[in-house]
């Protein structure tokens, strides 16, 4: 692996003064030579009132409280907060003067590689191709300088970074656009939604009133006809309730006593349980033993605790044999009926002349309506048989209306959509519902955009999900990126957080944090199981990219090659 | 979910009880009527058998078992060359075979002899000084370098009293508990045909004879029968220490370094010390439960005095321990009371073979006890250094982002470990072609930076069709057997498996050959092995391990070899590490989990499966010295806790702590939270790299702390009384020790929310705070502060310290790294000290490549001077080291005479001084910058 984010240290560095200073004490870079020009002494950097012999600088004696007597050794590497703590000579002060140990690298990117690297005996060409770490060579230790080759290498791939990254941001213009385009697609839709719900509302509201006057009408008819069919239909409903209520009772009963067989059985299979998630070894790790025994506890968690006894009672109740005094007097109503006061009214309308038979009937109908609509007379417009025109006026008033309600809760969701955090620029709306997947190891890792995270074993198993797209924040990292340039690199990154995904053993639901690096083409880099059932994944997309370098990963960066 | 915490205890039912134990419950009811009055011993010498010859008395002890019936016992008592001594009591019958075994078993008729070979491997060269004076009822034999030795044998009944200077040390039979049940056949008893209705009639009552039968013949016990084709066959015999108050050693318990009295009592146990080892899943503290290893030695321990019993058996082991105090003057309440800890050894199986030592110093008896069953390996240098482990790493690109990320964080490590997950499907010598497809290129990585890997390789073998190695195993013949003589088939790890029999030479060759290189696919030079569930832990049988009546090599019991068998893997692991490729010869690692008196030999151990709490972080100290005590240093516990998830002020404190395990390292279950110190996050890590970097600096002292080990047996960890054996307030102490002979006194924070912690100065020499020189003076306890990020850690003074301070990636990269030398004067203004330094790999050392210095400050001359033997070797490695120099010398205490001091003379030459005044209670201290001196070379500075 190379480890290239020592090596952006010297983004900054100026190199034209490189060639010019052959007289630099060794592992000084070119940004404190003003500290070691004198001839006659040497200061501490950050300890002026330390003065030295410049005899004493890389001497493999550490004499400054800040290490700066020694740029070219390991001598000043115990000067640090993570050793422990011992008396020391002037200050108690532990921060260094020197970034590291400077190596010049000809031919390719000078760089800083840490003191304790010096003189350890490995050649540690990722950060030091010219060798010159170990010019002590100890132990026999020869590292010859490998810039060149590794130089040249570098800036095949440095091309190769350069041109992936040209192509990256045309491919992330695309998705700029295409992200672009469904959005505009989507406002477009919105709006066209919005005028159409305008319109569907005017006739929504047209046609219920249609509805609404027809129905009213309708409500007003008093139903004629014979009754010589309605005494006898009911009578015959009772019947026919009555076998079937006692059907239904004894078949309750029965289902009763096998539940209650069943309750038996649940309680005997959870003492077992109960006693086999106490009595088990974790110990032996058994995959099987632990789902079971974390099925259980998650069963055991939600399990209801007591019986409904309301419940319990209505049963009880329901399962009675009906009486006079309990359930339903079945005797009430194998009588037949006696005449309704509606139907002496038709009888006595028969003994009126038209003009008043009209003005009665209008009357009635009114008076009916009126106690209808206060809810004194039970409206019988729905019990029965409907009429044509009422159905079919409903019909088109509900049409619309559904149509309406459909409209709005498109529009809704469409809304939302187009506030919903695409990330920067509303990129990642181009990738809606793209997913890329990758092969690793014992799973395959799966991850669809703005939707969720997903493994699956190469052992066997349905996949897992391994957490929900919730939302996108930034985090700064620094890590180490191959040559391939696949990796998080030095910076701030765009992370997608992925969470309550399936439920882990002994831990928590699994989340997958997405770290997006920029990257020619969609790509699961790596995924790590960072702690239990957290997973990180890293990810190149050109989503991320941008001109300029930053955002991306350490592949596209400056890095002060032109610098040489 | 599941919390592994303090509540749960361990599962007791699936150990044994002393009363769950035949042959326990039996010795126990004997002891208890022998105690009774009246009661005769009926073992005794036949003076007429009784034969002195070259160091070695022989003869024959008879028991009497019923009037006039006598069974023959053969008895040996040697008097060896180191001032040893050696009593071995024999069967006749069954030595001859006259015996008949049940079930048509074809088990071994003898009693094991053979523990020997395996424990022993030197010291047993017989006296030629010794002398047998033979009186009518004694023979009393004059022994020792200055026949300062006796041991004094009545012959009835029979016993031994062993003397130094005429006063009696250890005796032996001196309650009269001498057992050995001899061969009887089984009389098949008559059950009477009980009528319907009848009550069972009431079951007899034990009659106080020993001779409670329920138990001679097949013994069941979780639902598993013993067929014990044997019959009764235990061995027994009291052995007291009279004046001795405390007693040492028999690991593995985890309990306090001094042994509780085990008959009940307030504060006492209630059951023996067991000696059978086992997977003990989540073992309770200060309890006398058998763990994974075993080791019968045991050293007794008053003012001035120390003196050791081996007790030379490999079946199952119990020891009674009871403390009798008896005042001389009843009116002095106490005041100089005397107390004799009795103790009381029981075997299932095997010989009575017991050594005694006689001291009188405890750097007396564990050399000689070293002599016998060998010192403590020299391991190889980076595994004394961090070892980072985990069940699991996932993946072979996990382990080498955690070994990146471990250089990023600049936190030194030394070895990453691979758990059982590594491997394909659970078949060693194979790896997981999905989660670990490139181990080469793992190790490769490793090695760039000097690092190692440990792979755990476990004795199962799974039971699968065309796994190689196990092909082999049956094809071959070399696995354990069942009592019917097929081979035995349990379950462990990979489910079905056979274990392989290392008791077999065969087999042993076997194990060499599946580990060379080419043999093992994807191993390198710095891979390295680990040998867990060696007890054996068999998953269905009983107490989770193997059946005792199944057979191993040449149809010896299991019974009679189970403590051994750990022991003879690792032993096998570790002559195949030897050498992988022709001519390639480097030291071994091998951890081990299980083990025996010698396993020190072979490796080191670890104090098996603890649990992330502080009272189990608390427990590794006492459970560590005793190892060291019983001859095994090469000891530690697993840092953070193997089951649970610390919180971080634990982790903080455990790592803390094991910077001072001679065994170092962090180790979790699968189902914890990842806990890689660079997790923490601050303080934490940053407070735990310290620890880390802290015994790295100090790993000179640590390396010549283990070359002392190896030489003399010295422990690493020393416990006061090693140290100080006539400071009677020091015996029992066990939470704070001494760094070999670095007069580094440390005593790690092991509680929850400590400030400070209260360490117990044993004299009244000056001590220094290892961290500011802050001085403390004064026998008894001083309160030394302890926030978090402090280990209380003092240099006492009279002592110098080689420490290397430069930090480096691992210890193998610190190699040409110059010394910083640390003097603490005394008050007297002196101090010495000592350096052992080797290639840490080869065995170069053994001729003569390595250098040995003796530090020494008097009369203000700072001096080295060579302590090594010149060999073969030695001219080329000294000339290869002389590049590595002294950096810095810090002399803590300097005189104020010094302040006026600018340089001193080296020789011709001269080096600056710089003097740092006395101030706020810590002391002046001097540092001569860079002496320019060799570390390999004599030179003398002159201040």
């Amino acid at each position: 692996m190379k480890r290239v984010e020592a090596l952006v240290l010297l983004g900054t560095l100026s190199t034209s003064i490189l060639a010019a200073e052959p007289s630099r004490p060794r592992g000084v870079g070119p940004d404190f030579a003003k500290f070691y020009k004198s001839a006659d002494t040497f200061t501490c950097i950050s300890h002026p009132e330390i003065s030295l012999s410049p005899s004493q600088i890389n001497d493999e004696y550490c004499d400054c409280p800040d290490g700066s007597d020694e740029p070219g050794t390991a001598a000043c590497t115990y000067l640090s907060s993570l050793s422990p703590p011992q008396p020391l000579a002037g200050s108690e002060n532990t921060s260094l003067a020197l970034p590291g140990y400077y190596c010049k690298n000809k031919g390719h990117i000078p760089g800083y590689i840490p003191h304790m690297y010096v003189n350890d005996g490995v050649c540690d060409y990722e950060l030091c191709c010219d060798g010159s770490d170990e010019w002590a060579g100890v132990g026999g230790t020869k590292c010859e300088d490998k810039c060149k080759e590794i130089g040249k290498e570098w800036r095949r791939l440095d091309d190769i970074r350069t041109k992936s990254l040209r192509n990256a941001l045309k491919r992330k213009d695309a998705l700029l656009k295409d992200a672009g385009e469904k959005r505009a697609g989507l406002e477009t839709s919105i709006s066209n939604l919005e005028s159409e719900i305008r319109v569907l509302e005017h006739r929504e509201q047209d046609l219920k009133k249609v509805y609404e006057d027809v129905e009213r009408r309708e409500r007003g008819r008093v139903v004629g006809g014979s009754t010589t069919g309605k005494v006898s239909k009911v009578t015959v409903l009772a019947g026919l309730a009555k076998a079937r209520v006692e059907e239904l009772r004894s078949t309750l009963l029965g289902v009763v006593e096998k539940r209650n067989k069943l309750k038996e059985k649940v309680a005997e299979l959870e003492g077992i349980l109960a006693k086999f998630k106490e009595e088990r070894n974790p110990n032996f790790n058994d995959e099987g033993v632990k789902r079971a025994v974390q099925a259980w506890e998650d069963y055991a968690a939600n399990r209801q605790g007591g019986e409904d006894d309301a419940s319990e009672r209505d049963v009880e109740a329901v399962s009675k044999e009906d009486s006079e005094s309990e359930g339903i007097n079945w005797k009430e109503w194998e009588t037949e009926e006696e005449e309704s006061d509606v139907e002496a009214i038709y009888k006595f309308e028969e003994y009126l002349p038209e003009g008043v038979r009209t003005w009665v009937h209008q009357k009635i109908i009114d008076m009916r309506i009126m106690l209808v609509e206060n809810g004194i007379l039970a409206d019988n417009a729905n019990s029965g048989s409907e009429s044509k025109a009422v159905s079919d006026a409903r019909a088109s008033y509900q049409s619309v209306s559904d149509d309406l309600n459909a409209k709005r809760v498109t529009l809704g969701e469409s809304q939302t959509d187009l506030t919903k955090d695409y990330g920067p620029n509303d990129i990642f709306r181009a990738l809606k519902n793209v997913c890329i997947s990758k092969d690793s190891g014992e799973y395959e890792y799966e991850l669809c955009w703005m939707e969720n995270t997903k493994q699956k074993s190469k052992k066997g198993g349905g996949s897992t999900g391994m957490g929900n797209f919730v939302r996108f924040d930034k985090a700064v990292y620094d890590e180490e990126v191959g040559a391939d340039g696949k990796g998080v690199g030095k910076g701030e990154r765009v992370t997608m957080s992925y969470e309550n995904g399936q439920h882990c053993w002994n831990g928590p639901n699994r989340q997958t944090l997405v770290v997006l690096a920029c990257a020619e083409k969609d790509e699961i880099w790596r995924v790590v199981e960072q702690e239990k059932c957290m997973y990180r994944m890293d990810v190149g997309t050109p989503a991320v990219c941008e001109r300029g370098g930053s955002g991306g990963n350490g592949g596209e960066k400056g890095k002060g090659k032109d610098e040489l | 979910m599941v919390k592994f915490g303090s509540g749960i205890a361990v599962k007791h039912e699936n150990f044994k009880t002393c009363d769950q134990a035949g042959f326990c419950k039996r010795n126990r009811a004997y002891a208890d009527a022998a105690g009774v009055t009246g009661w005769e011993a009926p073992f005794r010498i036949a003076a007429d058998t009784l034969n002195w010859q070259n160091g070695q008395l022989q003869g024959t002890i008879l028991k009497t078992i019923k009037e006039g019936e006598t069974v023959r016992l053969p008895v040996t008592i040697s008097f060896l060359e180191s001032g040893s001594a050696r009593v071995v009591i024999d069967e006749e019958k069954r030595q001859k075979g006259e015996i008949e075994l049940r079930h048509n078993s074809i088990a071994r008729k003898e009693r094991y002899n053979e523990a020997e070979s395996w424990a022993i491997v030197g010291g047993l060269d017989i006296s030629k000084t010794a002398k047998e004076n033979r009186e009518e009822k004694t023979s009393t034999i004059t022994y020792g370098s200055e026949n300062q030795f006796e041991a004094v044998v009545t012959f009835a009944p029979f016993a031994i009293d062993f003397k130094r200077d005429g006063a009696t040390q250890i005796k032996l039979n001196d309650r009269g508990l001498l057992n050995l049940e001899h061969w009887r056949p089984k009389i098949e008893k008559v059950e009477p045909e009980k009528k319907e209705g009848e009550e069972t009639p009431p079951t007899e009552v034990e009659v106080p004879t020993g001779e409670d039968e329920s138990t001679w013949w097949d013994e069941p016990f979780g639902g598993q029968t013993d067929s014990k084709p044997k019959g009764p066959e235990s061995v027994s015999l009291d052995i007291t220490f009279p004046g001795y108050e405390h007693v040492f050693g028999i690991p593995e318990h985890a309990g306090p370094l001094s042994l509780k009295e085990t008959r009940g009592g307030t504060g006492n146990h209630e059951d023996p010390y067991r000696l059978y080892n086992a997977d003990v899943f989540e073992y309770i503290m200060d309890s006398p439960m058998t763990l994974y290893g075993s080791i019968p030695f045991m050293q007794a321990h008053k003012k001035d005095s120390t003196v050791g019993v081996f007790w030379l058996n490999a079946a199952e082991t119990w020891i009674d321990i009871i403390k009798a105090k008896e005042a001389h003057n009843p009116l002095s309440l106490g005041i100089g009371s005397k107390t004799d800890t009795k103790t009381h050894w029981f075997s299932e199986s095997g010989l009575i073979d017991v050594f005694i030592f006689l001291g009188p110093t405890p750097k007396d008896v564990t050399k000689a006890y070293g002599e016998l069953t060998g010192y403590s390996q020299l391991p190889p240098e980076f595994s004394i250094a961090y070892h980072q482990c985990r069940w699991n790493y996932n993946t072979d690109e996990d382990v080498k982002d955690v070994d990146r990320k471990m250089s990023k964080h600049q936190i030194p490590y030394d070895v990453i470990w691979l758990d059982i997950e590594y491997t394909d499907d659970k078949q060693y010598f194979t790896w997981d072609p999905l989660t670990f497809p490139d181990p080469i290129g793992m190790l490769k990585q490793l090695d760039e930076s000097e690092r190692k890997l440990v792979a755990i390789i476990d004795p199962h073998i799974k039971n699968k069709e065309g796994y190689h190695v196990v092909d082999e195993l049956k094809k071959k013949d070399l696995a354990v057997h069942n009592k019917d003589g097929n081979i035995y088939e349990g379950w462990c790890w990979p489910g079905s498996s056979h274990w392989i029999d290392c008791f077999n030479p065969a087999a042993i060759k076997w194990w060499i050959g599946l580990f060379k290189y080419d043999a093992f696919k994807g191993s390198m030079p710095n891979l390295f092995i680990w040998n867990d569930m060696n007890e054996p832990s068999v998953f269905n049988g009983p107490e989770t391990t193997m059946p005792k009546d199944n057979l191993h090599y040449q149809n010896w019991e299991h019974r009679d070899v189970h403590n051994l068998n750990g022991m003879t893997f690792h032993n096998a692991t570790y002559q195949a590490m030897l050498e992988r490729k022709k001519g390639e010869i480097r030291r071994p690692f091998v951890l081990t989990r299980s083990f025996y008196a010698g396993s020190q030999r072979l490796g080191a151990m670890w104090t098996g499966d603890n649990q992330a709490n502080w009272e189990h972080l608390a427990a590794g100290f006492p459970m560590i010295i005793n190892q060291g005590v019983a001859g095994y240093p090469f000891a530690g516990a697993d840092v953070g806790g193997f089951f649970g998830n610390p919180e971080k002020d634990l982790l903080t404190r455990w790592y803390q702590a094991g910077a001072f395990y001679p065994f170092f390292r962090g180790h979790a279950h699968i189902d914890t939270r990842r806990r890689e110190p660079y997790l923490a996050g601050e303080p934490y890590t940053g407070i735990i790299t310290q620890a880390l970097r802290l015994r790295y600096a100090l790993l000179p002292a640590w390396y010549t702390a283990f070359h002392e080990a190896s030489v003399n047996g010295t422990p690493i960890l020393r416990p006061h009384y090693f140290v100080y054996p006539a400071d009677e307030a020091g015996f029992a102490i066990d939470d704070q020790f001494f760094v070999g002979s670095t007069g580094l006194l440390a005593k790690p924070v092991v509680k929850e929310g400590a400030e400070s912690v209260d360490i117990y100065l044993p004299d009244n020499e000056v001590y220094y705070d290892y961290f500011d020189y802050k001085t403390y003076s004064g026998r008894g306890s001083h309160s030394v502060a302890a926030p978090l990020e402090k280990i209380p850690l003092l240099m006492q003074g009279g002592h110098i310290i080689p420490r290397k301070d430069r930090p480096r990636r691992s210890s193998g990269l610190m190699k040409w790294d110059p010394y910083t030398l640390v003097v603490a004067l005394d008050k007297q203004g002196n101090a010495e000290g000592e350096l052992y330094v080797d290639d840490g790999e080869t065995f170069d050392y053994e001729s003569g490549a390595y250098i040995k210095r003796a530090f020494g400050f008097k009369d203000n001359v700072l001096e080295s001077t060579n302590r090594g033997t010149k060999g073969k070797m030695t001219s080329s490695y000294i000339k290869a080291m002389k590049a590595v120099g002294v950096e810095r010398i810090v002399i803590v205490g300097a005189p104020k005479s010094w302040s006026t001091k600018a340089v001193v003379k080296i020789g011709k030459t001269e080096a600056r001084l710089e003097y740092h005044p006395e101030s706020g209670g810590k002391a002046a201290w001097a540092v001569i910058k860079s002496p320019k001196i060799s570390i390999a070379e004599d030179w003398k500075i002159e201040f």
